[in-house]
């Protein structure tokens, strides 16, 4: 280790906080903000045997801040019995989205093919959104698993957008932009999203103007949901971790900005 | 310990090995995981759309018109040859021309004539009180296009506009920079979460 | 020649998805949906395949050459077990296959991600400077968001987390919706241009 740098401090500073906070195990009482209790508040608004389509449109990368935000959808949508159409846009997302089905559809004693439906990837993504708002059955002739759709009991009043109450979208990236301009503009179906944090900045617009019905996104976001559904999750147990690194970061902005004014008055006093 | 844990936990502290500095087992693991993601969207790509959309409608349902797209896609086969690669433009086309007459009405509804529509609202209330927040919104997107239009120099009152559209515009960096810092942590968190407890079971 | 065909193909699929676009007739939506699925989805993920194709004849190449052969090697050892898999085993459930993807793919493509933490953070510390006074807005902007979304609530005050939350949903929101605006704008007119054989950089170098 002969060569360590600034970097690596900062580095091995931001590993020992994390470390450590998330070996405290502390978990905090947090108010819920008001997009959370919105997407909250239109789950819980859809009647039992609704159908709503499910989109696991992200990478594995992101796949720590995303399963938090699916599995709380996931599980509220189950609670309420509603029925589950599982799509991805993005190869990844494919092999999580099946799997996360499945593992919460267990804790709620969901029948595949009755209560739930994994209908699998597409690659072609907006070719994929355009051609379900036509045929769902036509875009996906069988489902993950092989099934023909026809044979799929929970689908045979499944032919198009019209017949689903909303798509919620898990997104990582810009494809939640896909649903809302090329799904909810034509077809007008009510978009919803589960966002990571980085892309909420992104979806602002859409929501302000009602495009986006609602959204909410991020380890935060998951752990708000968690507390609303009444379960305890990865979300909950983030959050002291969370807020150190914040701090950290803060305090290193502030470090850094303080060595940048005091070498810069030092400057033009020499000068 | 399962194994799969186990292998998850080396290939997790390989790819932390970065950190120090670049080095042959990260370059190993960055390689593998390469190989892999490829091999898996070629499966799935496979299993998923060409077989269910494609091969079986083809050859089980006796759907002849999809000859038509199988012989396009083989055309795009031509850019591994020098003196056939022309063949793959008209698959290309296909793809581009689809492309761009969707996005025309997708465009100009979604982010255009919805975006203005949703910036230009009554600014004074039914109470008669000013809409601050719609007035900022207001100013805001029209001082940020002001900035985005170098057809013009940014000089006089034009040039104030766009230099308040700066200030605009960094508010958005600087609170999509935050978001991204969470982000990024949540996706730490989530790892170490996983190498202190499923790999290392020093926390419960 | 085909140059020429090629961009009058380009114009055929454009202005007849364009033109289909405002029509509700169930034969024109019937259409629509062929070429979505029959067509575009079809030839999109054969052009897949031909970028999985074009990275072994790559990786091959550097492997003859010696060039990172121990790396190439190992990628193609990672391509090829993913379809060995699917094919004896499947791709549901506890598969093989789907193994892999859990245990090797998701945690280093999960991991490569989580080290950008580690970079922003030494971002944050060399190059966020307070230059400026749009830089000192940024700085501010980024130190509002943080506080208000960590959950130090008993600490932060409110009006920290209302401060933040108006600055996302007017100042920075309307700079979004410009920037939105604007790439819209850039959007419509390149697909315009490309329909219409303005725009020809697709079709590669003439000879």
């Amino acid at each position: 280790m002969k060569h360590l740098e600034s970097r690596h401090w900062i580095f091995g500073g931001l590993f020992l906080f994390v470390i450590i906070s998330m070996a405290l195990n502390v978990n905090f009482d947090m108010r819920v903000s008001p997009e959370t209790k919105k997407m909250f508040t239109f789950i819980d608004s859809l009647p039992a045997g609704t159908t709503v389509i499910v989109s696991f449109d992200h990478e594995a990368s992101s796949l720590p801040e995303i399963r938090p935000l699916a599995l709380v959808v996931l599980r509220h949508a189950f609670s309420r019995d509603l029925k589950l159409i599982g799509t991805a846009l993005l190869a990844e997302g494919t092999a999580i989205g099946y799997r996360l089905m499945n593992q919460t559809a267990a804790e709620y004693s969901k029948i595949y093919g009755n209560d739930y439906v994994y209908l699998g990837f597409k690659p072609q993504y907006i070719a994929a959104i355009l051609s379900m708002g036509e045929s769902i059955p036509e875009t996906y002739p069988k489902d993950y698993l092989g099934h023909s759709y026809q044979n799929l009991e929970m689908l045979s009043t499944v032919k198009n957008y019209d017949d689903v109450a909303t798509v919620i979208s898990i997104a990582d990236g810009s494809m939640t932009t896909h649903w809302i301009e090329y799904g909810a503009s034509r077809y007008n179906v009510t978009v919803t999203a589960a966002v990571t944090a980085a892309m909420m900045t992104t979806y602002d617009p859409y929501l302000a103007s009602g495009q986006l019905h609602t959204m909410f996104g991020g380890l935060r976001g998951a752990a708000e949901y968690e507390k609303l559904i009444g379960i305890g999750g990865s979300g909950k147990r983030g959050m002291l971790a969370q807020s150190v690194a914040h701090v950290y970061i803060i305090l290193l902005i502030i470090a850094g900005n303080i060595i940048y004014f005091r070498t810069r008055r030092k400057r033009r006093g020499v000068s | 310990m399962e194994w799969g844990v186990i292998i998850a936990g080396l290939l997790t502290l390989a790819i932390f090995s970065f950190l120090y500095r670049d080095n042959p087992v990260y370059k190993i693991a960055e390689s593998l995981l390469i190989g892999v993601s490829i091999g898996y969207f070629l499966v799935i790509t496979w299993t998923n759309t060409l077989m269910d959309l494609l091969f079986e409608p083809l050859t089980n349902e006796g759907k002849w018109s999809l000859v038509i797209p199988l012989a396009l896609g083989i055309m795009m086969f031509g850019r591994f040859h020098k003196k056939i690669a022309f063949l793959s433009r008209i698959p290309i086309a296909v793809l581009i021309g689809s492309g761009a007459g969707v996005a025309i009405p997708a465009m100009l509804e979604a982010r255009i004539l919805r975006q203005i529509s949703a910036t230009t609202g009554p600014l004074v209330t039914e109470s008669g009180y000013l809409d601050l927040s719609l007035i900022v919104v207001l100013i805001g997107v029209l001082t940020s296009l002001a900035y985005f239009y170098f057809s013009r120099e940014h000089k006089g009152v034009f040039g104030i506009a766009a230099k308040t559209g700066t200030y605009f515009l960094m508010a958005f960096f600087g609170t999509t920079f935050g978001y991204t810092v969470m982000s990024r942590m949540s996706t730490l968190i989530g790892r170490v979460e996983f190498m202190l407890s499923d790999f290392l079971h020093l926390v419960h | 020649m085909t140059r020429r065909i090629a961009q009058i193909v380009c114009f055929a699929f454009g202005a007849l998805l364009f033109a289909l676009y405002f029509s509700q007739l169930p034969a024109v939506r019937s259409l629509n949906t062929t070429i979505m699925i029959d067509y575009w989805q079809i030839i999109f993920a054969i052009t897949l395949l031909v970028g999985v194709i074009s990275f072994v004849k790559i990786s091959v190449t550097n492997i003859r050459r010696g060039d990172s052969r121990p790396y190439r090697i190992i990628s193609l050892i990672g391509l090829t077990v993913m379809p060995v898999f699917a094919i004896f085993w499947g791709i549901k459930g506890d598969s093989p296959f789907m193994w892999m993807f859990e245990y090797v793919q998701a945690p280093m493509q999960s991991t490569v991600f989580a080290l950008l933490a580690f970079f922003v953070a030494s971002a944050s510390f060399r190059g966020f400077r307070a230059r400026s006074a749009p830089a000192a807005v940024l700085l501010a902007a980024a130190i509002l968001t943080l506080l208000s979304r960590s959950s130090l609530e008993g600490i932060v005050p409110q009006i920290v987390t209302d401060a933040a939350d108006w600055v996302r949903g007017n100042p920075s929101m309307a700079a979004r919706r410009a920037i939105l605006i604007g790439i819209g704008l850039g959007s419509l007119t390149t697909s315009l241009r490309v329909i219409l054989g303005i725009e020809r950089t697709w079709l590669g170098r003439e000879k």
